[in-house]
């Protein structure tokens, strides 16, 4: 009764110390969810008072707010990864699609209405999800090798589009730059708004919570009439449409399409996804955990440039977050599966 | 002419978590002669053999091979004394050729580099002395299964085995390789290699073995030469005095409505099971009981929509029913317990309540969105019902439990989806004795409620535990029925054997 189609999920079992996303009895879920956030929210904290004591710009409004800035668009394509996550899926085209959709909006833009060239973008976002989503689902490809080829294939075809060249795009400044509250740009309101959502369709619904299912199990997942390969091919649209949001959050920040826009942005992404928790052999995660993992990320890049510290230790400081994340969730699964 | 070979153990003793499974076992397996292990799931076969092979090391007693008295073995020292097992999962490398899973691990060559000459002709020798016809430069992953295990025993041989074991051999093979496979034991035997031959299916022993020994309950209870040995003294000796244990369910005869819920007519699934005829009522118990690979489970499968009919019809409530997935099978009605707990019942990473309610999410949940009070109220009513032992709290993780326990949220599942028809497959492998009664008892509530229950299993106390009726299958048939006071150990063994 082995099913070839799905990938099986490395060691079951876990702790009470885990953080089971379900919860009925509030108690219960908090007796049990706070010890993982909690680690995370002290290595925050802890990333916080370095910095403030090492650099004199770090604690105050205005740096929390360009903090939350850099993270929002990482953010918003975040969310769905660590759905993706979370059923055992990868998706690492993200950085160049999200460039990709910059750069149909700017090419469109050119001679068109701004509102049908962002439609279009969307679509071009939610076209890169169902590409992804059909090889991963219906021809059966490890998401990994998938979205590692579509990752090329879209970063070449930004290059196509916009002829290596950055397009400029006019009038577009509002959605990326305005500030509508608080003089917090928006970009982070729609990052905290698809935040929510995405903390809601993971832990509330019958699709969320059937993509912890799939991942926890995949074969039993099958076994219990869950349709895992619609679900996954959702979770890759999703995943499509974050990135188009993202990808022309970008472009009006910039006023243009960069044919690199977003390079390297699959790194913040699944650093965050599992610094935040979300484990590789599926079937554990939270929205939550991913944010403030985020927030680890977005702080840690922030005071190393107030430091000065060249954006080259930066990447390598990422690289190494990325390991040492990966490094704990192993000892994870190991220490819980006897 | 050297004397022929000789492994002979003494007195071996072996516990596993302070319970003796070997209670002084002696085994003799002489060169030229095939020995034939026989005994029931939990007898003690698998334990002795892998002492013999090195796996395990015995708590006392001795293993004596070419005079020289060991007090264990372990793999590699068991190998270089000619020692060889071939398990029932093979250990091969399927991406590699023939001849070079027959020289894994053992490259002919020197300073690092492989004389591919040599592997190809060793590999030729081997499969020649087996009298076997497989091209050596075939990948194994092109090999049917019983040419894959014949490779494996051409490895033996080409590393100069003696004393070759073989487990359950024929368990998946069809029934012209078995016959392939019977030449070959024969051929090494007359070769003078010493060959211990497990297996549960008399027919087997009387065609292949030479010598018969039967273990039960960890000792051995009858040893002597196949010739002027009955089948009735085997199964007897098998079955031993356990059968007055066994006990019949005390609630039979619970009412059973006349039309049934699930029938099968005629059904055949190619290279599985053919021409079954089968029916389910609601209320009633019906085991489908087979040794493993006897078409049992792949039957169970089809009603489930894992498999598809290529004969004959099945129908669910006099309604045609070739659901063709999972998904459609359950919204149809069925639920399954699947055999494997662990890959393919349970979520481990998941809550309790998560593990009971998933295949009815659909009803709890309104417009997609699931009420969480939902789930713990239905993990909490089956908790209270099935009683299984936790701490009571929906957000538990099913690791947390017993494996009985386990299995009771897998059966409350289908409780909660209120299935009409239970399948389930090996219902109690890995249970502890004390588990498999409750887990019976909820059974037989299921049925008592209403439930039509079919049950395929490769073991016989179970059938005479749980079932009101019972059909018995051999590759891939119905061999015979029996209902009520007919079902015992004694003809569940005779028909299945045979």
């Amino acid at each position: 009764m082995s099913d070839p189609d799905v990938i099986s999920t490395g060691a079951p079992g876990a702790t009470a110390a885990d953080a089971a996303s379900a919860g009925a009895a509030p108690t219960a879920k908090r007796r049990r969810q706070v010890p993982e956030i909690a680690a995370l929210l002290v290595v925050l904290i802890a990333l916080g008072v370095f910095f403030s004591i090492t650099s004199e710009f770090f604690l105050n409004y205005d740096n929390f707010v360009n903090i939350l800035t850099a993270a929002a668009v990482t953010g918003i394509i975040a969310a769905p990864a660590t759905m993706l996550l979370i059923a055992g899926q990868f998706d690492l085209s993200v950085g160049s699609a999200a460039a990709f959709c910059g750069a149909v909006l700017a090419s469109l833009a050119l001679h068109n209405d701004i509102y049908f060239s962002v439609l279009i973008a969307v679509l071009a976002g939610l076209g890169i999800g169902m590409v992804n989503g059909f090889f991963v689902t219906v021809v059966g490809i490890n998401a990994l090798i998938t979205t590692l080829g579509t990752l090329a294939v879209f970063r070449g075809l930004t290059q196509v589009v916009t002829d290596g060249q950055t397009m400029a795009i006019d009038r577009f400044g509002g959605l990326g730059t305005s500030r509508p509250l608080f003089d917090i740009p928006l970009p982070v309101y729609i990052f905290v708004g698809i935040a929510v959502a995405f903390w809601f369709l993971s832990r509330y619904t019958v699709f969320g919570r059937s993509m912890y299912a799939i991942g926890a199990n995949p074969v039993a997942a099958r076994l219990n009439g869950i349709r895992s390969g619609r679900t996954i091919f959702v979770g890759f649209l999703l995943s499509g449409l974050c990135v188009a949001i993202g990808g022309l959050i970008l472009a009006s920040q910039l006023g243009a399409a960069s044919p690199q826009a977003a390079s390297g942005m699959e790194l913040s992404v699944v650093t965050a996804v599992i610094l935040g928790g979300a484990s590789l052999a599926g079937g554990r995660g939270a929205i939550a955990g991913t944010m403030v993992g985020l927030l680890i990320i977005g702080t840690l890049n922030n005071g190393l440039v107030l430091l000065n510290v060249s954006s080259f230790w930066q990447t390598v400081a990422q690289g190494a977050l990325l390991i040492f994340a990966v490094s704990f969730d192993q000892l994870r699964i190991r220490l819980t599966s006897n | 002419m050297t004397d022929p070979f000789l492994l002979q153990a003494r007195a071996i003793r072996k516990s596993f978590g302070g319970v003796e499974v070997l209670h002084g076992v002696d085994l003799d397996a002489t060169g030229g002669s095939v020995l034939a292990l026989l005994g029931e799931n939990g007898a003690g076969k698998s334990t002795l053999v892998r002492i013999l092979a090195g796996d395990h090391a015995p708590d006392s007693g001795e293993i004596v091979i070419d005079g020289e008295a060991h007090k264990a073995l372990d793999p590699i020292a068991a190998r270089a004394l000619g020692v060889r097992m071939i398990f029932q999962e093979l250990s091969d490398a399927p991406a590699l050729t023939v001849a070079e899973n027959i020289s894994l691990g053992r490259w002919p060559g020197g300073r690092g580099l492989v004389r591919w000459k040599a592997v190809r002709e060793r590999a030729v020798r081997a499969l020649d002395e087996l009298g076997v016809d497989i091209d050596p430069d075939a990948p194994v992953s092109t090999l049917r299964i019983g040419e894959r295990q014949a490779v494996e025993i051409a490895r033996a041989i080409s590393d100069r085995a003696r004393c070759l074991i073989l487990d359950e051999p024929t368990a998946a093979l069809s029934a012209q390789e078995v016959e392939r496979l019977f030449a070959a034991v024969r051929r090494l035997r007359d070769r003078g290699t010493a060959l211990i031959y497990i297996t549960h299916r008399l027919d087997e022993v009387v065609e292949i073995a030479d010598r018969v020994q039967v273990l039960r309950d960890g000792s051995v209870v009858l040893e002597r030469d196949v010739a002027g040995t009955t089948r009735g003294e085997l199964v007897s000796a098998m079955v031993g005095h356990a059968v007055g244990d066994v006990a019949r369910p005390s609630d039979g005869g619970a009412a059973v409505a006349d039309e049934p819920i699930l029938a099968f007519s005629g059904a055949g699934s190619d290279g599985a099971f053919a021409d079954v005829d089968l029916e389910v009522r609601p209320g009633e118990v019906v085991a489908l009981y087979g040794k493993l690979g006897s078409g049992t489970a792949e039957v169970a499968e089809t009603a489930f929509g894992l498999r598809q009919l290529d004969d004959g019809a099945c129908t669910l409530k006099g309604e045609p029913h070739a659901p063709g997935s999972p998904e459609r099978a359950i919204a149809a009605g069925v639920g399954l317990v699947p055999a494997d707990r662990q890959r393919e019942g349970t979520f481990m990473v998941r809550s309790v309540a998560e593990n009971i309610s998933v295949p009815s999410w659909k009803r709890l949940a309104r417009h997609g969105i699931l009420r969480r009070g939902n789930e713990a109220r239905a993990y909490r009513r089956w908790h209270d019902e099935l009683s299984i032992r936790s701490r009571n709290d929906p957000e538990q993780l099913i690791s947390t439990l017993s494996g009985g326990n386990q299995q009771k949220v897998v059966l409350g599942r289908w409780l909660e989806r209120e299935s009409d028809v239970l399948v389930l497959i090996e219902p109690t492998r890995g249970v502890d004795v004390g588990a498999r009664m409750e887990i019976y008892r909820v059974i037989r509530k299921l049925a008592a409620d209403g439930m039509g229950v079919l049950v395929a299993t490769s073991d016989y106390e179970e059938v005479v535990q749980l079932a009101d009726r019972a059909a018995v299958m051999a590759r891939g048939r119905i061999v015979g029925e029996l209902g009520g006071d007919e079902i015992t150990t004694e003809r569940l063994t005779e028909l299945a054997g045979g």
